[in-house]
């Protein structure tokens, strides 16, 4: 009997994923790989498809993926529908975040819970943000931005959270309330759950990154570790503006 | 407008049981057009087919069974219509799902006038609701000889108790808050893992299965007839629109509001005639999500 050497299939993969809305293309050719328990960012300029590769990887109905597999430990998430890949541990934390109008914070976290395989209980949740059990009877939209994206990651830990899609968490927050969400992230970090976190505010997303994927007009421009874009000047200033 | 007392509690009477049909049928149609954002012109023939399914059960095997059988078999034809026509419109402009909507109600109507033909099949109430009610046993205020038919007083009961279910199922279980969020933001359910789809496929044939309760009893008082149905459909899709897209509580008040304002206007038949379209225009003007709207549903 021979030992073959074989690298081991990523905890996460994608392979030339190309994704439209209507008739053009806003993802194109998009590979890469990341191995559990990294934080990789997604950066680049607006309108670059960022938010769309989230999308597109969360099997979201637009923008529609036309070509390409997703994998994410050992199963085809290519196939499925938003609801199958969120179950398969899929959890996207949307631009907007997405909070539930009409119901209270508490129902929002229920509603993460309606499907089976779940993550946090309730009580953990309350534990890790008291913020939120204050506020567990409140209609959630009357919740402030910094709590609103309390709640969106919230929501998503309570799930069985395999890959979490940070999609602009920083977005439209004051800079204290940043600070305090990149703690919640920095805690989110030490539990080793991967990620994928696209982010305008690049220098914060490469403070909590392993690794940074640039992409720019839907194509992949530059992967690498997340010291080496903060270190390469011409590749901040063509690709990222800063 | 000179009303006695007398008079002015029949037609408080009539509005209630005017707009308890109204709110029967504007319930499932605004439960599915908050749900899955279709606009279903087949409501009023869903209504339809419950009223002759109704007929012909009631008058063969009795009501007991009509009772039983007529809201379930809505509930399954609901659910199939669902299936099989309108969920391959969910992505298409509202334009079409109103032609085709609208294109299965003629459809089904011409069915069931050449199955049943044109005319009125006599509804025979049940014993136990035959006759009239004395409204001075009640309403003692009331002078003299004042009645109304049993029949429409149960009419009215039975509306009460099917939207309190309703609103009890929609407000006090799981399965409720799952459609609430839905009628919000369905994708992002769907990103929690919640099979949103199927959960609105229920929803469709609960809203056919209101359909089917407002058959049973709404037969004897409506008439049995192909008419009957786009008749209805007219005044319920308005007040759907007054009542606030998707919103039942909406749904409820416009509806009683309409069933009051025809009853209240009937004496005057020009006014009677364009009260509905009035009454819509003015809350339109004023109030352009409609009394309850809420923000971001079906916008």
């Amino acid at each position: 009997m021979s030992v073959t050497a074989t690298t081991a299939p990523s905890f996460f993969s994608c392979r030339e994923l190309n994704a439209f809305y209507g008739e053009s293309y806003v993802v194109q050719g998009v590979s890469f790989d990341i191995p559990e328990g990294d934080i990789v960012a997604l950066l680049g300029r607006n309108g670059a498809g960022k938010s769309s590769t989230l999308r597109t990887i969360a099997r979201a109905n637009q923008p529609a993926l036309s070509s390409g597999e997703i994998w994410l430990n050992g199963q085809a998430l290519h196939n499925m529908k938003p609801f199958e890949a969120a179950r398969s541990g899929i959890q996207l934390v949307c631009e907007d975040r997405r909070i539930i109008p009409g119901v209270t914070v508490e129902e929002n976290l229920i509603l993460a819970q309606i499907a089976q395989p779940l993550g946090w209980t309730l009580e953990k949740i309350y534990s890790h943000f008291p913020k939120l059990e204050e506020r567990r009877k409140q209609e959630a939209s009357t919740l402030s931005g910094g709590e609103q994206q309390m709640l969106a990651l919230a929501r998503a830990l309570a799930r069985d959270v395999k890959l979490l899609l940070l999609d602009e968490p920083y977005e439209g927050l004051a800079p204290v309330i940043v600070q305090e969400i990149e703690r919640m992230l920095q805690e989110v970090k030490k539990m080793g759950i991967t990620t994928i976190i696209v982010e305008q505010n690049a220098v914060a997303a490469l403070k909590l990154a392993d690794h940074a994927i640039i992409i720019d007009t839907g194509v992949i421009v530059f992967t690498g570790t997340a010291q080496e874009v903060l270190d390469n000047q011409t590749l901040r200033e063509e690709y990222l503006a800063i | 407008m000179d009303m006695t007392l007398n008079a002015f509690t029949l037609s408080l009477l009539t509005g209630l049981q005017l707009g308890s049909i109204y709110v029967l049928i504007a319930l499932g149609l605004t439960l599915i057009f908050g749900t899955l954002g279709v606009v279903n012109f087949a409501h009023g023939a869903l209504y339809l087919i419950a009223i002759y399914l109704a007929v012909s059960i009631n008058n063969t095997l009795g009501f007991g069974l009509a009772l039983i059988l007529v809201p379930p078999l809505l509930f399954v034809i609901g659910v199939a219509m669902e299936r099989g026509l309108i969920q391959r419109f969910y992505d298409r402009p509202h334009t079409d799902q109103i032609l085709v909507t609208f294109g299965l109600a003629i459809v089904l109507q011409e069915l069931l006038k050449w199955i049943f033909g044109a005319n009125n099949i006599p509804f025979a109430i049940p014993s136990w609701g035959n006759g009239i009610v004395m409204l001075h046993d009640y309403l003692p205020f009331l002078e003299g000889f004042v009645v109304y038919p049993k029949w429409r007083m149960i009419l009215v009961v039975v509306a009460i108790v099917t939207v309190s279910a309703v609103f009890a199922l929609l407000h006090l279980t799981r399965f409720g808050l799952v459609i609430r969020a839905g009628m919000r933001d369905a994708e992002m359910l769907q990103f929690l893992g919640v099979n949103i789809n199927r959960r609105f496929m229920v929803v469709f044939g609960l809203g056919a299965m209101i359909a089917g309760i407002a058959g049973v009893f709404g037969g004897p008082v409506t008439q049995v007839s192909p008419e009957v149905g786009m008749q209805l459909l007219v005044p319920s899709f308005l007040i759907v629109v007054i009542g606030g897209m998707g919103s039942l509580g909406g749904a409820v008040l416009a509806g009683i509001l309409i069933g009051m304002a025809q009853s209240f206007t009937a004496p005057y038949i020009y006014l009677n005639t364009i009260i509905i379209y009035l009454i819509t225009v003015i809350i339109l003007l004023v109030r352009p999500r409609g009394l309850l709207g809420a923000k971001g549903v079906f916008e």
